[in-house]
């Protein structure tokens, strides 16, 4: 019987020993100096951006970067207001076009502030706005390169930075810079290796946004609001949170989970069933205090146009009648409701984001445009001569919704009698798939949100397509070289010429109509729910004083108004 | 005996060379390019920022030598325990993430397999000479054996976790926390790692007390068991030396066991988001993180090479008839 | 066999009645090979597979010798196992179980009240008259899906079990039979077949294919999971071949494959069969982990796949249990009596096990 017992106590020791060991690795790896535990009621947990752990703070690595990198602590020119569509001057006090030559006019009491020990490292000068620009100038593994392809040169004097363009200066991309670009501290940042300038981690960063990196673990980074951030004076922006710890994404249903245990706040994951729960009850629970931005259907705001990509390099998506049965079989409205719960919008036939609508001609809309129908979608295929090919449609493994939509889209479309099986490819694949214009059929949301129409049209036209299609653009394959050479012209109308630029669209939007290169099906929620245990107050359309972009994501948090629905929330 | 070893060990080195060869080509296998993957991330409008932005990770991923070159140096990362770059973790190093996942794997699956493994053989040593309990603890074996992962876990974290809310379910330790040398610490990380530990030891346990019974049944029947008994031997005798034989395979089984533990256990740590290897695996997976992969896939290939080498030498040390018989083959 | 049956002492009489872990130098080479029990690869699914591979292991170590021997397969005996077998509860219980089940999944999609993958009514209903066992998230009857899943479930266990068999009797016949350098090069395969985890290979040829189907299923189950069966035989193989009966086949000239047809596979029947029932098992089990990660067919229901969509779709969450209850608990009552019947059988095959 001693053996056996030594056999538990060998049991015994092992399972301490293994239950020590990640504590003793993670005593060791907690980094110096950093808070042991957030206080619950001065901490904001936020999560549904990051799908790595944080160990990248590079703005220019958009491959990598951690939540808040822009936004928290870089920060751009300007802000765009999706909501009202109009800019707010950022880090720039002002700032317009003279001739062909855009001034600059930046904001004065901008501090550089070392995280996370909040020491100032100086003030934001022209310089830095001068640097910045001319980084994305002359690296052409810039992200923001061809944003700034039509400058010419910069010239700074004081606070005033003056970027000279070209004849024609592309309006548009620049205008997309200024909102959307990082400006970084010209002193730490040109010591850098050009490459390192790109790929560094940037652990240490020194930034001028609202808050500090305070710490990060496997999971979650931790930042501290920054006492010398510029906003609080000037613009009376004030957190009432001391921290904001944004955690690592895990599953959508985990990160239900953590929403309904209140240890998240803020959630801008896609969450099965959460309409269900915004109003609902639960197992005895009478309700989570959950909010959205809209408190009923359609719950949230859109954030991309989710396309149907059709190879038109082959048959039968090469043909136009074929485009239009597809487009007139699919029945977007059963996937909104089952698939989505309602938490999406049917996209328009043009597909533009509900924000672009002023730049939509409804007139050429309605005649052209396609809607559900079965039976108009059968005259169209039969026009089309479809041969009864064998089609397929991909959608990336682990997209659970897509997956489950494009099941809906298979149905309708067999039901007509196109061939067609849903495939769930690993990301990879389908992505070379798309490149490289091995498919069929694929669905995309490329077409982000975006101030101007410009480049959803850039993304369906352009030209020339190359072997590997590696940008965004033109996944269909689709030649039309009369609405490429209209959306190069559009890039070079100013953006206060709306007449113009509203004639040129709507040219586009007729010829899109008619042809269907990609098919619109339906916008993507700008996913968010808000947890009231610990802060309340999220932007809501019915606040006519908070209708601010409740978004974490890259793209959002830095570029858009997701500061001020921040600075808004209180505590419960 | 010597002779026999280095046999042995040839054979390991040489699977092992193998196996890691395969693991090396597999991220050169995948369809698509993962730096074109990688720099898709970035959601360029520019075909020429992406050239140079391709050029760029291509070169910082080290994928632009000849292929020949990619697998000297794959070798020369192995010996100086350097596996590249993760890509869905740039910057940070391959070995850097396994790493920071051990921990939870170990913690976990360590006392799951060696509680499971002490218990489960004292209760079927004990089912097999009882009929009251071979009647009760057999069944429940067998369904515990039966179960798989996926759902035993999926219950438990239903009912003890969702609808009881006696049980956290998901991560380590509570979101937000940050690890420190506290009590409130420590009682997270115990009451986050009890549902996973749960659900592995149970099967476990089903598994190890079905084999336990079923080996020392078999031994209590063999000749050698019914001539103690007919010399007399006490029934207390006889099952100790059942019980010594049965134990023999049970005990290789548990090296090889310990041996992949290295790979976690992927289904538990992925319905519990425990954040052990399992984890990094499927997130791996799904991230098509393939040098991660790899570097995880090496560790495993190592740990099974040690255990069924270590398994050779117990049965040597442990077993007097493979020591005989190696003796006279040798002789 | 170096020790002498007459040896007193458990040494000597394991090694005289099985072949339980060195009967032979060679087969202390194989080392592991009774670890490598399928009742272990039972346990888990990919990685795991191999983790828990030593959990019921020993299940097999049991059968693995008690079959052999030229005696037992001749005259009358056949019909001693037929008369023993009906008088063993544990066979019956677990093979009327498992009737049932094979039943419901022939007539399943007959009988099924909705189709199973489209929306039907209202999503996350509980189990009502209308729907026995509630509906998905998209409102899909759990019920149909059910009998469809089981269907799959028994095709990918069959087919996974039936290819583990065939590869692994062929290199373990192979090797065992013909030794020498045939086996020391089948073994080093062997080892590193082992060692590549079956998930990284899976995501490899997934990667490569449009759709996934449960015959793709099957054989990948299959050609990854026969390193036991073929460690195994191959050590079963040793023992026999140096039988009398063996020897006096090769004496008349006979080829390899026809003594190992008609002479040796026969002596290991009993115990083959067992391997092929806990393959079957253990096929079922690796299908539903791997469907349960989202690597399984596409494009059809399996039980796998149920309780993977209703953790991707917050069935937890949303307190919708009867989404992954049914199925998870259907794949543990299959295998459960599987091993029941497994052991009856065992029970039959071996009069020493009959006794008590």
């Amino acid at each position: 019987m001693t053996k056996r017992t030594r056999a538990v106590r060998l049991g015994t020791a092992f399972t301490a020993a293994a239950l020590v060991a990640p504590l003793i690795n993670m005593a060791s790896s907690a980094s110096a100096g950093a808070q042991a535990t957030y206080p619950r009621n001065e901490t904001l947990y936020t999560s549904g951006t990051a799908y790595n752990p944080p160990n990248n703070f590079n703005p220019n690595d958009l491959g990598s970067l951690y939540t808040g990198t822009a936004g928290l602590l870089y920060e751009p020119l300007f802000l765009y207001d999706p909501i009202h569509n109009k800019y707010i001057p950022w880090l720039a006090k002002s700032g317009g076009w003279q001739g062909t030559n855009y001034v600059i006019h930046v904001r004065s009491g901008v501090q550089w502030v070392a995280s996370p020990s909040g020491a100032v490292k100086g003030a934001l000068t022209g310089a830095d706005v001068a640097f910045s620009i001319n980084l994305a100038k002359n690296n052409a593994a810039d992200p923001w390169n061809a944003n700034v392809s039509t400058v010419q040169g910069v010239s700074v004097s004081g606070d005033t930075v003056t970027v000279h363009f070209s004849k024609t200066p592309a309006y548009t991309s620049w205008q997309d810079f200024l909102w959307n670009a990082p400006i970084l501290p010209a002193s730490t940042w040109s010591k850098l290796s050009t490459t390192d300038q790109l790929t560094t981690a940037n652990t240490s960063p020194v930034a001028t946004g609202p808050m500090l990196l305070a710490s990060t673990t496997n999971t979650q980074a931790c930042f501290s609001v920054n006492p010398h951030w510029w906003g609080t004076a000037q613009l009376g922006l004030k957190f009432r949170f001391k921290y904001l710890c944004d955690e690592e994404n895990s599953t959508n249903n985990q990160e239900l989970s953590q929403l309904l245990a209140t240890n998240i706040d803020w959630s801008n994951n896609f969450l099965p069933g959460i309409s269900a729960l915004v109003n609902g009850a639960l197992g005895g629970n009478s309700g989570y205090g959950i909010k959205t931005y809209y408190p009923t259907k359609p719950y949230m705001l859109s954030a991309n146009t989710v396309w149907l990509d059709l190879n038109t390099t082959k048959a039968p998506m090469n043909n136009a009648n074929f485009r239009q049965a597809v487009a007139h079989a699919i029945n977007t409205q059963q996937i909104e409701s089952s698939v989505y719960a309602g938490t999406v919008q049917v996209a328009s036939p043009v597909g533009l984001l509900p924000s672009l609508k002023s730049y939509v001609n409804n007139s050429v809309q309605s005649k052209y445009g396609f809607k559900y129908s079965p039976a108009l979608a059968k005259q169209f295929l039969k026009k089309s001569g479809y041969k009864g090919q064998k089609l397929t449609l991909e959608v990336p493994n682990g997209w659970t919704d897509w997956m489950a939509g494009i099941d809906v889209i298979a149905q309708d479309l067999n039901a007509i009698g196109i061939h067609v099986t849903p495939t769930y490819p690993q990301y990879a694949t389908r992505e070379s798939d798309l490149i490289n214009g091995t498919y069929d059929m694929a669905l995309d949301n490329n077409a982000g949100i975006d101030a101007t129409p410009w480049s959803y049209f850039q993304r369906i036209y352009n030209l020339p397509i190359l072997k590997q299609q590696s940008a965004t653009l033109n996944w269909a394959r689709y030649t039309d070289k009369t609405a490429w050479s209209l959306v190069q012209q559009a890039a070079t109308v100013p953006l206060s010429n709306t007449a113009k630029l509203k004639s040129i669209y709507s040219q586009l939007e007729q010829r899109f109509l008619q042809s269907l290169p990609v098919i619109p099906l339906w916008y993507n929620g700008a996913w968010f729910q808000g947890q009231t245990k610990y802060w309340t107050n999220y932007p809501s359309s019915t606040s006519p004083t908070d209708q601010y972009t409740p978004i974490m994501w890259h793209g959002w948090l830095g570029a858009m108004t997701t500061i001020y629905a921040l600075a808004n929330l209180k505590p419960a | 005996m010597i002779g026999y070893f280095a046999r042995k060990l040839g054979t390991y080195v040489l699977a092992f060379f193998l196996g890691a060869t395969i693991d090396w080509g597999i991220p050169r296998l995948m369809p698509g390019n993962p730096v074109q993957i990688y720099v898709a991330k970035f959601q360029l409008q520019s075909p020429g920022a992406w050239e140079a932005l391709n050029k760029l990770f291509t070169k910082a991923f080290g994928l632009n030598v000849p292929v020949w070159k990619q697998y000297l140096n794959f070798w020369n990362g192995v010996i100086h325990w350097n596996f590249g770059v993760s890509y869905t973790q740039f910057p940070e190093p391959v070995s850097h993430v396994i790493f920071s996942a051990v921990p939870y794997t170990l913690a976990l699956l360590v006392p799951a397999i060696t509680l499971s493994y002490v218990l489960g053989n004292r209760v079927g040593a004990m089912a097999a000479r009882r009929k009251a309990l071979d009647n009760t603890i057999l069944p429940v074996g067998y369904f515990f054996q039966a179960m798989p992962y996926a759902w035993l876990a999926l219950a438990m974290a239903f009912f003890l976790g969702a609808y009881y809310r006696w049980f956290p379910i998901g991560g380590a330790y509570a979101q937000g926390m940050v690890p420190n040398a506290s009590w409130s610490f420590v009682w997270s990380l115990i009451s986050h790692w009890f549902l996973p530990f749960m659900t592995v030891f149970l099967v476990s346990f089903g598994g190890w007390a079905i084999g336990m019974r079923n080996l020392v049944i078999y031994e209590l029947e063999t000749d050698y068991s019914r001539y103690l008994r007919s010399l007399g031997a006490s029934e207390r005798l006889v099952r100790r030396y059942a019980y010594r034989n049965a134990v023999l395979p049970q005990l290789s089984g548990l090296a090889l066991q310990l041996g992949v533990v290295i790979g976690g256990n992927i289904v538990t740590e992925v319905v519990f988001n425990y954040p052990g290897l399992g984890n990094l695996i499927f997130k791996a997976i799904s991230g098509e993180d393939y040098f991660l992969l790899q570097g995880i896939f090496l560790f495993i290939i190592v740990g099974v090479c040690i255990a069924n080498f270590l398994i050779d030498i117990i049965y040597v040390l442990v077993d007097p008839r493979t020591r005989l018989s190696m003796q006279g083959a040798q002789a | 066999m170096t020790a002498s049956p007459g040896e007193i002492g458990p040494a000597a009489g394991v090694e005289e009645a099985s072949s339980l872990g060195s009967s032979s130098t060679e087969e202390v080479g194989a080392g592991s090979e009774p670890v490598l029990g399928p009742v272990g690869s039972i346990a888990g699914g990919g990685v795991e597979a191999r983790a828990t591979v030593a959990a019921g292991a020993p299940v097999v170590g049991a059968p693995s010798g008690l079959g052999v021997g030229p005696r037992q397969f001749t005259g009358g005996r056949r019909w001693e196992f037929l008369y023993f077998a009906l008088r063993n509860k544990k066979l019956l219980l677990g093979m009327s179980v498992e009737l049932v089940f094979v039943v419901l999944a022939i007539i399943g999609p007959a009988i099924a009240p909705y189709n199973p993958s489209k929306f039907v009514a209202r999503p996350n209903l509980g189990p009502s008259g209308a729907h026995l066992m509630g509906t998905t998230y998209f409102g899909q009857d759990v019920f149909s899906q059910l009998l469809y899943g089981l269907r799959d479930s028994y095709l990918v266990g069959f087919l996974g079990g039936l290819f583990a068999a065939i590869v692994g009797m062929a290199i373990g016949f192979s090797a065992g039979y013909r030794g020498g350098v045939l086996d020391e090069v089948l073994q080093v395969f062997t080892n590193i077949i082992v060692m590549i985890p079956s998930l990284v290979l899976l995501i490899v040829i997934s990667a490569y294919l449009k759709t996934r189907g449960i015959l793709f299923e099957g054989v990948f189950i299959g050609v990854t999971t026969w390193p036991w069966v073929a460690r195994a035989v191959r050590a079963q193989t040793f023992t026999l071949r140096e039988r009398d009966f063996v020897d006096l086949a090769k004496l008349s000239g006979r080829r390899a494959t026809s003594i190992i047809v008609k002479d040796i596979a026969p002596n290991m029947a009993s115990y083959l069969f067992l391997v092929l029932i806990l393959l079957f098992g253990s096929s079922i089990l690796l299908a539903a982990n791997f469907d349960f990660l989202g690597l399984g067919p596409t494009n059809t229901v399996s039980l796998g796949t149920m309780m993977n969509q209703a953790m991707l779709w917050s069935a937890l969450q949303l307190h919708v249990w009867w989404w992954f209850i049914p199925p998870g608990a259907v794949i543990t009552i299959i295998v459960a009596a599987l091993l029941v019947a497994n052991v009856g059988l065992d029970e039959v095959f071996n009069p020493r096990l009959r006794a008590t």
